[in-house]
């Protein structure tokens, strides 16, 4: 990867974040929308304030809600490029495609790392986890996870930019194929949240299985970004 | 509007006897297996079950070869290809995913465990599945954004095929198929090899729709330029 | 025994099923191409 590659990756990854620190769009909206799943699931779920039970159930809780308003986050990162034709603008750029692709997923996994952090302090409260009993593989569990998710996710969204069925589909598609990653972070925070686990063997194994699943999904996004938007 | 009845087309014909020579040939060969000492007659639902996993992978492999050959070349055909094969996973896909719990209750007493090549297998399915919903209602876009859609599930494969060696599970090691008896293993690989044939000769059924479309589209044009020059 | 029934009789079934769903869909658009290129030649003349 060439350094004008990186410049590009954070020209546009900086745009968007700048345009969401000033309006805080993505973070209210997908930040209220979680914490409400998170409140929901709280009162659904009657193993909730168990002891024992409450804190493998947060895990999967905290990784349940951080998927459904995921998309919350990769919407509006790439609607805002269907805006006065601003994709066509990106497209002639002398941006290689690739980088568009790395500043997107850029800002979009940072956008939803900041929600997650709120949703961890939450769900911790709700479910009485003890969830920053190891906090950096909590850090590196969470940063795997959402860069799984949103590997994926700038893909479709992407494709998605102008067709008319785009919230409908934009879930149906890409929950399958995140599915892999949202069970091995899921099953990682499950064991370091919970009290009686042994040891953090399996947080290790898990977490290895996301860095290479990442690896292949971000290359994968990487090579299929082109073309898939270039239709636009 | 067509005037006439719709023929019975020959390839239409050809693709039932084909479907029941090859569906009757396996049933033979599955007849003929000797019976297993531990699980006795439910387990030849296995020389269905593994040549369908196996259609279900084949279907998934030749949607993304053919999904690249689209997004990367822009080829039709590699579009068409993708399309009839995605159609075929979730056939077979089903049929993997009602024989596997119907042997899995007889054998380990559940119809389902959450295990990895399960999970695996139903994943694949359903991406398949939404792979299909997004032809079909995805609008414009569609076709790119599913043959992305068909990679990404593509990279599920190896993902199911060695999830058995990673992951203790009671699913049967995938090093079953070597272990078989010499009577079981003709069943099996006779069973595999109508199978395939069976995918093959669905896959020409499911091309010819999609190249009479094709064909119609261009028909049509020609039509309305022929009336054009002619008014 | 009944497991067996319904796994083989599932499947063949579901092959049968789609090998009618699409031959008819065949046979519908061989008709519609058949009107096509009758509608041409007529032009032609």
């Amino acid at each position: 990867m060439t350094g004008s590659f990186w410049r590009y990756t954070l020209l546009i990854a900086g745009k968007d974040l700048r345009i969401e620190g000033k309006s805080r769009e993505v973070l209210y909206t997908m930040g209220f929308s979680a914490a409400l799943v998170v409140l929901v699931f709280s009162f659904a779920l009657s193993n909730a304030t168990d002891p024992a039970q409450g804190p493998i159930t947060a895990a999967g809780v905290l990784w349940a809600a951080t998927l459904f308003t995921g998309t919350v986050a990769l919407a509006r990162v790439l609607d805002r490029e269907r805006e006065n034709e601003a994709i066509r603008a990106l497209l002639l750029s002398p941006a290689p495609r690739a980088a568009i692709y790395a500043g997107k997923l850029l800002a979009v996994s940072l956008l939803m790392l900041a929600v997650e952090v709120v949703l961890v302090m939450l769900v911790g409260v709700l479910f009485s986890a003890e969830v920053f009993a190891h906090p950096g593989w909590l850090a590196l569990v969470l940063l795997l996870g959402t860069l799984g998710f949103a590997a994926t996710g700038v893909v479709f969204s992407a494709a998605l930019l102008r067709s008319r069925n785009r919230e409908a589909l934009l879930g149906a598609l890409l929950f399958p194929v995140v599915i892999p990653v949202l069970l091995a972070a899921s099953r990682a925070t499950a064991c370091m949240f919970d009290p009686l686990a042994p040891d953090l063997e399996p947080v290790a194994f898990w977490v290895r299985f996301l860095l290479a699943t990442d690896v292949i999904y971000i290359l994968l996004g990487l090579w299929v970004f082109a073309p898939v938007v270039s239709g636009e | 509007m067509p005037t006439t009845p719709a023929p019975t087309s020959t390839r239409f014909l050809a693709a039932c006897g084909g479907a029941f020579l090859l569906l009757f040939l396996a049933c033979l060969a599955v007849a003929e297996a000797p019976l297993e000492s531990v699980m006795g007659l439910v387990q030849k639902i296995f020389y269905f079950h593994v040549p369908c996993a196996w259609l279900l992978m084949l279907s998934t492999l030749v949607c993304a070869g053919g999904s690249i050959a689209y997004l990367f070349r822009g080829s039709e055909r590699g579009d068409r290809i993708a399309l009839s094969a995605a159609e075929l996973g979730v056939l077979f896909g089903m049929c993997v995913l009602v024989s596997g719990p119907l042997w899995a209750k007889a054998a380990w007493g559940v119809y389902w465990q959450w295990e990895a090549r399960l999970t695996s297998s139903l994943l694949l399915w359903l991406m398949l599945v939404a792979y299909v919903l997004a032809r079909r209602y995805g609008g414009t876009s569609a076709r790119r954004l599913a043959a992305a859609l068909a990679l990404f599930a593509a990279v599920d494969i190896p993902l199911v095929y060695f999830s058995v060696r990673f992951f203790r599970s009671i699913h049967p090691q995938t090093t079953v198929v070597s272990t078989l008896g010499p009577g079981m293993r003709g069943a099996f690989w006779l069973s595999l090899l109508s199978f395939t044939g069976l995918w093959f000769v669905l896959m020409s059924l499911r091309l010819a729709v999609e190249n009479a479309q094709a064909r119609i589209v261009e028909l049509e044009v020609l039509l309305d330029q022929a009336e054009e020059k002619k008014s | 025994m009944t497991m067996v029934a319904l796994a083989y009789g599932f499947i063949w079934l579901a092959v049968f099923g789609y090998v009618f769903t699409v031959g008819r869909r065949l046979g519908r658009l061989n008709a519609e191409l058949e009107e096509l290129r009758r509608r041409l030649e007529r032009t032609k003349t």
